[in-house]
């Protein structure tokens, strides 16, 4: 399978000459199309600032990154915005839909801002609320539904573009542990049926466990990686929680 | 330690409050430019036959009324801050910093920017000064002279005024500041997402104006029942039965609508259109009553006005709270727009704030129709006034009566009114021009006809009329002894004369049969006080006619050598007023003018009734915008999120920045689009009620020139509003 995603030598600094804050120091790695990538760490250790620097939205101290050949570092200004809505689909923790626009208004949107045909708008929309299984609540306003039906609505508008590659931010942070679970696996189902390569950030070894592959990272740096390879989810589960514990900050994982 | 937070805080906060400061420092400006010339150190140079304090007492009070408008005003700036401040206050709180404190640190804050505030509009009221100065010379028709007004009682008046209000306000303030709880200023931030429920007040609106359309189908009915007559033009007759027709319609569709289960915006839509016919009816009352003299009475008049407004403004409500249903509609039928871009963002945008402040809305247009309505009625009205002061005050000195209370021939008005030339005498006063004279009636069966729309006309001796149009400094006119001619009101139109004149070729008089004279008409003004009462023309007959004749009315007209003073004139007054008294036993009304009295009098009321009328329209006009810009701001948190979804979902920085203006376009268009729409059929009717007034006094010329100015403030007002609220709205939703 081809590399989507390729990190070089990344780095991102903070603060001025007196005061360097070292948020990511030397990550290199590389995700493959159609992979579901989890990346772990404790608070401070870095996962969201590299996300961020994926994602475009911050910008890296040195290092290079890669999405399908284009280097995301050297992209000016002006061209980014549509680099990201073209190439990169994002599920936040909290949701970030629109209070004003109904569910279904919500996914068109994402497909409008990239000038979709608006024949096909609706269609499409249908299409991808069938397969995440929100047709019920596309006329409902998001104060209206669950938080996990929110989410999978995010998920709807996320993918609806077919981006090259999906960015997860913490997904089930807001959600409770039945929404967390049916969400997983609503994202393993985009992954395995639609064939998307995800990046997930999480804290959580459980929705971790959904991953086919993990990175850990501490203090700014990869620490270790492991694969689910052919083991069952319970498996990989134990083998991550392992790994927190030997990482130092995995006790608060253990109960 | 405090001392320096509140100066670090202020200084600050006044960027971010660019729009309290520049509201505050134009409330100043104005407050002190308009009261500086009722200042006791002001001593414009007017001349010694004008009065110059009633003027400056009326100015006082005046512009303290209109003052207190601001009070509402500074209160809800300062409760805009307050929101916005919640979560620094729960963040010292929670600090340990006692509650107490942390009101009296943003009291003392909004001090700071308030005083700054009031030097700044001292100082740029002293230029402003120079206006209004300029306007009173005018009035009292004297040459442009700098002055300059920085005097310490305006300045104490304004500095206590304005601090005063800013103490009241801030306590209120640190009370509520005090009573918060901590949790509650932490959350304050995510009070405002948008409660999409439509709220009550549409239906309150809504059965207020049912129940103010009962009351017009019962006055309608009263009115036709107790007035109606088929010999009426045929438009009253339109008039009389549409009062009844639509309130009555309108109820019948309510409960239509309330069978048949309609939904809420089409019962609202069909009460709009009512509201439509039901304003031009009523206001057809307003405008025929004049035109056909109508018996309706001031009181019926007055309800009817206020139907005009009631159903004013229930459309303004009922406009502003379809106007998001419509978008919606618009936005379901048309895909092509609604999928156009980010158009989806900027509809949602619309119709969420559109339907929770359609109240806000109604009140910021009617404010606005009143503020725009005020700037182009307030030169109509002076100009009226001081137009019709010219016509009124043409002799120096005028005595007339009528005889609309006299029944029996032998109490009919005979004097000549010999306590004016004793007066006279005895002060010494020369007179150019002295003419005692009748008024008669053509035929004396007339005498006892008291209809207002048919009130007989009068007629006046050549002679006499010829010895007014040489006091005036016209031509003599002549006729031969069987023909008569004619004189005219300046507020009787073309078209009235034509078709006058074309009736009364001829016509009998007790005295035998006259022709029209081959110069049928005058126009030249003679003075409001040579014609008989309800009445527009004046005839003139041979002096051996009039002999013949009834006279019914007698005035005198005077002209002196040199200007009556103004102690000569109030002293004449209360003397012919003891002899000849406003109402007599007989039914006799006599009355006196002086020429001097009524200039000194009039220009002063006009002055005042034009400062405050401008003064009080630039204050609501500013009230709005503020209004406008602080809603749009308030909620910038709220937008700061949406926007920054837009932004992760690849949206371009310059798409944004579009939408942002296109979003306060539309806030600031609507309800200034909908408000000057309203504003014009106002005026449009207004003038139309008054056109002969205005091309009688005023001159349509003069008047477009106003309406321009105010357009011209309205837009000056407008961008310094809406580029300031563009300003801080970019920074909170960029930053």
């Amino acid at each position: 399978m081809n590399t989507i995603l390729k990190l070089e030598h990344i780095q991102k600094y903070y603060g001025n000459e007196g005061n360097i804050t070292k948020a990511i120091q030397d990550i290199s790695f590389s995700v493959k199309a159609g992979e579901f990538l989890g990346i772990m760490g404790a608070s401070g250790s870095g996962k969201t600032t590299l996300l961020n620097c994926i994602s475009t939205i911050d910008t890296v101290s040195s290092g290079h990154i890669y999405l399908d050949g284009t280097d995301v570092t050297e992209i000016n200004e002006k061209q980014i915005a549509r680099f990201r809505r073209e190439n990169l689909g994002f599920i936040f923790q909290d949701f970030n839909l629109l209070d004003t626009l109904t569910i279904s208004e919500n996914i068109a949107l994402a497909l409008t801002i990239n000038n979709a045909p608006f024949s096909e708008i609706d269609e499409r929309v249908q299409e991808m609320a069938k397969k995440l299984n929100i047709t019920d609540i596309l006329d409902k306003y998001p104060y209206q539904v669950s938080g996990g039906q929110k989410q999978r609505c995010a998920c709807a508008r996320a993918i609806i573009n077919s981006p090259k590659l999906l960015l997860a931010d913490e997904p089930t942070g807001a959600l409770d542990s039945h929404s967390s679970q049916m969400l997983l696996a609503t994202i393993q189902s985009i992954n395995e049926n639609l064939g998307a390569t995800i990046l997930m950030v999480t804290h959580d070894a459980f929705s971790a466990s959904y991953a086919s592959r993990i990175l850990f990272l501490r203090d700014g740096a990869v620490f270790t990686e492991i694969c689910k390879g052919s083991d069952s989810r319970r498996a990989f589960f134990d083998k991550i929680l392992s790994v927190l514990t030997m990482m130092g900050g995995g006790q608060s994982h253990v109960y | 330690m405090y001392t320096k937070l509140i100066l670090k805080n202020a200084k600050r906060s006044a960027k971010d409050y660019l729009v309290y400061i520049v509201t505050m420092t134009i409330c100043v400006t104005l407050f002190y430019a308009f009261l500086s010339i009722s200042s006791s150190y002001y001593k414009p140079d007017l001349g010694s036959e004008y009065d110059f304090t009633m003027l400056s007492d009326g100015m006082k009070i005046a512009i303290c009324m209109i003052t207190l408008l601001l009070l509402f005003l500074i209160w809800f700036v300062n409760h805009y801050m307050l929101r916005k401040k919640q979560r620094e206050f729960a963040v010292q709180s929670v600090m340990g910093m006692e509650q107490k404190t942390i009101g009296r640190i943003f009291f003392a804050e909004t001090l700071i920017m308030g005083v700054f505030s009031i030097l700044t509009g001292i100082f740029l009221g002293i230029f402003c000064s120079q206006f209004i100065t300029a306007m009173l010379l005018a009035s009292y028709g004297r040459p442009y002279e700098i002055s300059w007004t920085l005097f310490p009682d305006t300045v104490l008046l304004t500095a206590v005024f304005f601090v005063a209000s800013f103490f009241v306000v801030g306590i209120f303030n640190t009370r509520t500041i005090q009573k918060t709880k901590i949790i509650d200023m932490l959350s304050a931030e995510k009070e405002n997402e948008p409660e999409l429920k439509n709220s009550r007040f549409i239906s309150v609106a809504a059965v207020l104006f049912e129940l103010f359309t009962v009351w017009g189908l019962i006055t309608g009915i009263q009115k036709v029942w107790f007035y109606y007559d088929t010999r009426f033009a045929f438009l009253v007759q339109l008039m009389f039965w549409g009062n009844i027709l639509f309130p009555l319609m309108t109820l019948v569709w309510s409960a239509f609508s309330v069978i048949k289960k309609k939904k809420r915006d089409s019962f609202i839509a069909g009460l709009l259109i009512f509201s439509l016919l039901n304003c031009l009816t009523a206001a057809g009352v307003v405008a025929l009553t004049n035109k056909y003299y109508l018996p309706l009475g001031g009181g019926t008049l007055n309800q009817y006005l206020l139907f005009v407004l009631v159903d004013l403004l229930f459309f303004i409500c009922s406009l502003i709270y379809l106007a998001s249903g419509l978008i919606a509609k618009w936005k379901e039928k048309s895909p092509k727009h609604r999928y156009r871009k980010e158009a989806l963002f900027f509809f949602g945008q619309l119709t969420s704030k559109l339907n929770t402040t359609s109240k806000t809305m109604t009140i910021i247009c009617s404010t606005l129709v009143l503020a725009i309505f005020m700037f182009v009625a307030a030169p109509v009205l002076t100009g009226w006034s001081s137009g019709y002061l010219k016509i009124r005050s043409m002799y120096d000195i005028q005595v007339y009566s009528t005889y609309n209370d006299v029944y029996e021939e032998e109490n009919l008005p005979q004097d000549s009114y010999a306590v004016i030339t004793d007066f006279l005498t005895e002060h010494k006063i020369d007179t150019d021009y002295d003419c005692t004279f009748n008024l008669y009636l053509p035929k004396k069966e007339d005498f006892h006809n008291r209809q207002k729309y048919d009130f007989p006309i009068a007629a006046i001796s050549l002679s006499d009329y010829n010895t007014i149009r040489k006091m005036l400094g016209y031509e003599q006119i002549s006729l031969r002894d069987n023909e008569f001619t004619t004189q005219w009101r300046a507020i009787a139109t073309k078209e009235e004369q034509d078709s006058f004149l074309k009736d009364h070729s001829r016509i009998m008089t007790d005295a035998g049969e006259l022709t029209l004279s081959h110069q049928p008409y005058y126009e030249d003004t003679i003075g409001e006080t040579a014609y008989n009462s309800y009445t527009d023309v004046l005839y003139v007959f041979p002096d051996s006619i009039c002999k013949k004749l009834l006279p019914v009315i007698k005035n005198r007209y005077i002209t002196t050598a040199k200007n009556i003073s103004y102690e000569n004139a109030r002293e004449l007054e209360r003397l012919f007023t003891e002899e000849y008294p406003e109402q007599t036993e007989e039914g006799v009304m006599y009355g006196i003018r002086f020429s001097t009295l009524q200039t000194n009098s009039t220009i002063a009321s006009n002055f005042i009734l034009q400062a405050a009328m401008l003064y009080g329209a630039v204050v609501l006009m500013v009230i709005c915008l503020t209004v406008l810009s602080l809603q749009q701001l308030l909620d910038a948190g709220q937008y700061k999120y949406r926007f920054s979804v837009l932004r992760k979902l690849g949206v371009e920085e310059e798409r944004i920045s579009k939408l942002i203006l296109q979003q306060l376009s539309v806030w600031f268009g609507l309800p200034i689009i909908t408000a000057i729409i309203v504003a014009a059929v106002v005026i449009i009717c207004f003038i139309q009620i008054i056109s002969a007034e205005i091309s009688a006094y005023i001159g349509f010329g003069a008047l477009m020139l106003q309406i321009g100015v105010t357009v011209g403030i309205l837009v000056i007002l407008l961008i310094c509003y809406f580029i300031s609220t563009w300003i801080i709205f970019r920074r909170s939703v960029n930053s």
